[in-house]
């Protein structure tokens, strides 16, 4: 058997067995498979979580797409909402009907939301410089931080120990004056491996597109951008017990912001310039029965706005701080205890005075299995800010495997959760509200997932099917003052109550020396204001603005004798732009194809791939005003040498 | 697909199995119908959701009044509310309705002239020009930079104050900007008087309160020049003439409260501030207007208030209290004399708009608007004689 690639730990003792057998973590899906006999397995639902949801999307999605941002890559393979305000510009995620900040996305385990704001643009985070997601949902990622109510969206780099060297130049030409340059180099032995990647990012963004505004065919002003970042990863490992791991990112963007169809000021100007920089260092002691891990990152931003009416810089630092241990030492019973400390520091010039913040907190989860089919989840955590008590934040879990022979999982948990105010929510020239209180969420949760490998390993399906009640309650929305209608501040005066069901279906089928992968999310949510902000208002129980009541995505990828074909189709629902559901945004669909060869020459792949994006050349909006690409294409040509030991 | 899992299992195994791969199938096949079935070829633009046009077709648009909704910066929503006073029923959308397009972004207010409606949408940067016959455009007049308040020199030209750099001089014949007067700074309302016009002027948009220089300028309406220009208090948002011909300005002191609100009266003869009423500071005021003998002005201030000319001090005490709105628009009808005021809700969905009596203070009417109902246009502008 050739090396199946297969980042992950799978759960299942078929999928284990598998893995015995093969060389671990290749990531090379497209070469792997050239010599295709048997289904790549790489079940993306986990059901080894213990009764909270995960969900993973690998290489073999990301490779592809060097040229992209997550926010392309979540809105087009999961089920977490992405606003976005045009190609490249600014897209900021939702999941189960929650807002952007109630989204954490961590970079290694730590979280990169920006402290002034409480959310990241997700365009800011190109492909190139990870290579795994992991889709925490709900209460999930509880342990390790508070706040995400939606969800965390956790970017991941590992070193792979059989890799010698492992070299990726790609670039991609792409309509409308856009290119992207990557380069990727892997070096290393058994106990040492260095990662740098390099990624530039520039685009004009002058795409037509039909204004009915003005009634003409325009072309997109004002969208240009460049953006470029380069990481590097240093991994050492000695005797199997000590992991070492350094990191540092630094990304520069500087990108202008186009009007919307209805803005036609002649003189428009709107630009972001954005440096940042985010550094970890982490040491792994491994024990037999215990693993300890000590984490120290420093994360600088600074912010340059820029618009006809501003002209302002923000500047932020986060020091986050984590000890956390893992012991398996009792009877059935696995504890992993730790502490956080985080410090942020912003100097804003919309804020009165430079601001800090201090975030002690303790945490634990403790897994209970008293008997093979059966796991308990306890998570615990409290956080102490700015020296006072936060209130306790608990889940639990619990996952029932009932069939010895049938890879089929039931999960179910229950839980607390708070989310802290924004610094600016809090400390905003003027209009902050130092008085304000943690939103407060109560979740349950329930799931079902299945997966089954065929005998002759030529069939491989996994399904998913969870449903999730949340009740979110003292949510901060700005709102006018009842001094001044001019006046705005944020209170804690709202009330969402969402609930929904999320199903999925991957498969995997070989026959004819092919290969042929579907996967299918849908996602159904009802998230509705449960409270009036002001009496006069007539939104309680509708549907909260932008927010989709159903969104789908499918792919199918066909694979034969190194051609590959893709057809991604993603569908999102109607979305209001009323709080009483008046106004909306139709429902729309978006098919993308991808077309590709790769010819291998021993260790060297060279792989040519066109997409085209918006197939049918749909004329949308997202957004309201802000307009969207026609049919646009893209060609990449991607090199990858590759040596791994053993070779 | 079943037919893959039937070599290896059997039993419970095997049933259950091929029951969820099948559910799976099936499921998935739903899916892809359900969201095939539910495609459209029409391009993907906001809709406005349900309309209620005027009724009878030769509705003129000229038996009622208008609400301009200002709708959300960047949100594109702006719209006209039209109510019938025939039949008391307002009607949504009504430029979108028979223009097939978005009205645009921030409506910022409308005026009448010769049977025109000009409606100044700021944030757009356009006057659109419609004909009351059946409100469908005339014109779109482009090349304004942000503009605020239309007021008219007489039934040829007229001033657009706009936020930055100038005000726009306005040929109603050819519908185009002809001249601008450069003005370093952010002008607002005007009023005119004799053959100038007095229009205040807020300071620099960009800067703090503490920083702007706010005045009244003073224009010469025959030459289009800035003749002069009168200091005033803090932020000089609204502008109304009396009776005895005397100016009235709402300095609303900054909207950060860098200074105290004041009300003070200009004599444009002398070109002197004559008196200054100071309030408290406790909430920021919005709006201004007077009643149609010009012996009573009202102001906005969280309540609406209302003082004869002839006062000695402002009113401690509000005509028609807040109680539990948060007005947003205000303005006085100028034949009939009533209050008029509007409730922008939480700006995020459609605001209400209120009728009251100007003696009792008692509300008379209410009417559901677009977003964010910010002014009112009641009807063909007098040219002022004076």
């Amino acid at each position: 058997m050739t090396g199946i690639g297969n980042h992950f730990r799978e759960p299942l003792f078929l999928i284990l067995l598998l893995i015995a057998t093969c060389n671990a973590a290749s990531g090379q899906h497209i070469q792997d498979t050239l010599k295709l006999k048997e289904v790549e397995v790489k079940a993306s639902f986990q059901i080894h979580n213990e009764g909270f949801k995960e969900v993973r999307l690998d290489s073999t999605i990301l490779l592809p797409r060097l040229d992209a941002k997550l926010s392309t890559i979540l809105s087009q393979y999961s089920t977490v909402f992405i606003k976005s305000y045009g190609a490249n510009n600014l897209a900021t995620p939702a999941f189960r009907g929650t807002t952007a900040h109630h989204t954490i996305i961590e970079w290694n385990g730590i979280n990169i939301n920006s402290p002034m704001l409480g959310q990241i643009d997700l365009s800011m985070l190109p492909v190139a410089q990870f290579q795994g997601v992991e889709i925490l949902y709900g209460a999930a990622g509880l342990s390790r931080n508070s706040g995400a109510f939606g969800g965390i969206i956790n970017l991941k780099t590992s070193p792979d120990w059989n890799n010698r060297l492992n070299l990726i130049v790609s670039q991609t030409l792409a309509s409308f004056h856009n290119y992207t340059t990557t380069l990727y180099t892997e070096v290393g032995n058994k106990n040492f491996q260095s990662h740098t990647r390099v990624n530039i990012n520039t685009g004009k963004n002058d795409f037509p597109f039909y204004n009915d505004y003005t009634g003409q065919r325009e072309k997109l002003t004002n969208g240009a951008y460049t953006q470029y970042g380069f990481s590097e990863d240093i991994f050492g490992k000695i005797n199997n017990k000590h992991l070492i791991t350094a990191r540092v990112w630094y990304n520069y963007s500087d990108r202008d912001n186009p009007p919307q169809t209805v803005n036609i000021t002649p003189y428009y100007a709107e630009n972001m310039k954005e440096n940042s920089f985010r550094s970890l260092v982490e040491y792994k002691y491994i024990h037999r029965k215990f693993s300890g891990t000590i984490s120290s990152a420093l994360l600088y931003n600074h912010l340059h706005y820029m618009s006809n009416t501003d002209d302002t810089k923000h500047q932020y630092y986060s020091f986050v701080n984590r000890i956390s241990g893992n012991y398996t030492g009792f009877d059935k019973v696995t504890i992993r205890p730790g502490i956080d400390l985080k410090y942020d520091w912003v100097n804003s010039e919309k804020y009165t005075s430079r601001k800090q913040r201090n975030v002690l907190g303790g945490f634990i989860e403790i897994n209970y299995a008293p008997a093979d089919a059966v796991t308990f989840t306890l998570m615990a955590r409290n956080d102490v800010v700015d020296g006072e008590l936060m209130p306790f934040i608990p889940a639990v879990g619990v996952e029932v495997k009932p069939f010895r022979k049938i890879n089929l999982s039931l999960s179910a948990n229950l839980s607390r959760n708070y989310s802290y105010p924004s610094l600016n929510d809090l400390y905003w020239e003027l209009w902050g509200n130092p008085e304000l209180v943690p939103e407060v969420n109560y979740a349950a949760e329930g799931g079902i997932t299945w997966n089954l490998l065929n005998p002759s390993k030529s069939f491989f399906i996994e399904t998913e099917l969870s449903a999730y009640y949340m009740l979110m309650q003292d949510m901060i929305v700005w709102s006018p003052t009842t001094t001044s209608s001019l006046i705005w501040k944020p209170e804690n005066i709202s009330e969402v109550l969402s609930r929904g069901i999320e199903a999925g279906i991957n498969s995997t089928i070989v026959f004819w020396k092919s290969n042929l992968d579907i996967n299918v999310t849908y996602n159904y949510c009802r998230s509705t204001y449960e409270k009036e902000t002001n009496p006069n208002g007539s939104s309680v129980g509708k549907q909260l603005i932008y927010t989709p009541i159903h969104t789908m995505n499918a792919s199918l990828r066909f694979e034969k004798r190194g051609y590959y074909f893709s057809y991604l189709f993603h569908f999102i629902g109607r979305r209001y732009l009323s709080k009483e559901n008046v106004e909306y945004m139709p429902g729309y669909n978006l098919s993308n194809i991808f077309l590709g060869k790769s010819f291998q020459m021993k260790d060297f792949m060279l792989s040519l791939q066109l997409e085209i994006n918006n197939l049918f050349g749909l004329d949308y909006q997202s957004i309201a005003y802000s307009p969207m690409p026609g049919r646009n294409f893209g060609i990449t040509l991607r090199g990858n040498f590759k040596k791994k030991s053993g070779q | 697909m079943s037919y893959l899992l039937t070599s290896g299992s059997v039993g419970i195994n095997s049933i259950v199995n091929r029951f969820i791969s099948s559910f799976s199938v099936l499921l998935f096949g739903i899916l892809s119908i359900l969201v095939v079935s539910s495609c459209s070829k029409d391009p993907i633009r906001p809709n406005p959701g349900p309309i209620d046009p005027p009724s009878d077709d030769s509705t003129t648009f000229s038996k009622g009044f208008f609400i301009v909704n200002e709708g959300n910066f960047n949100w594109g929503n702006a719209s006209v509310t039209y109510i019938d006073n025939s039949t008391g029923t307002a009607h949504q959308n009504v430029f979108q309705e028979v223009n097939h397009r978005p009205l645009g972004d921030v409506a910022q207010s409308m005026k009448i002239m010769n049977s025109r409606g000009y409606i100044v949408i700021n944030a757009s940067n356009r006057v659109e020009v419609v004909d009351l016959k059946d409100f469908k455009t005339i014109k779109s007049i482009e090349g304004f930079n942000s503009p605020r308040y239309i007021e008219f020199v007489d039934s040829t030209k007229a001033y657009v104050t706009n936020l930055y750099k100038d005000i726009s001089v306005v040929d109603l014949v050819t519908m185009t900007i002809t001249k601008t007067i450069q003005t370093p700074e952010w002008t607002e309302g005007m009023v005119k008087y004799n053959n100038y016009m007095f229009v205040t002027c807020i300071g620099e948009f960009t800067e703090p309160s503490s920083k702007r220089k706010a005045k009244l300028l003073i224009l010469d309406t025959k030459e289009d020049k800035i003749i002069d220009s009168i200091p005033t208090a803090t932020e000089p948002i609204g502008i109304v003439i009396d009776k005895k011909m005397k100016l009235w300005v709402l300095c609303s002191g900054g909207w950060d409260g860098y200074a105290a609100p004041a009300l003070i009266r200009v004599n444009p003869d002398l070109r002197q501030v004559e008196k200054a009423f100071s309030f408290s500071s406790a909430d920021i005021p919005s709006r201004l207007d007077i009643n149609p003998s010009r012996d009573t002005i009202y102001y906005l201030q969280n309540g609406i208030y209302q003082m004869p000319v002839t006062a000695s001090s402002a009113p401690s005490q509000p005509l028609v209290s807040s109680a539990n709105h948060l007005f947003y628009g205000m303005a006085i009808h100028p034949v009939d004399g009533t209050i008029f005021a509007t409730d922008a809700i939480d700006y995020v969905q459609s605001g209400d708009a209120f009728q009251y009596s100007s003696s009792t203070g008692a509300q008379l009417n209410s009417w559901e608007t677009g977003r964010i109902p910010s002014s009112f246009c009641f009807g063909e502008t007098q040219i002022s004689k004076k």
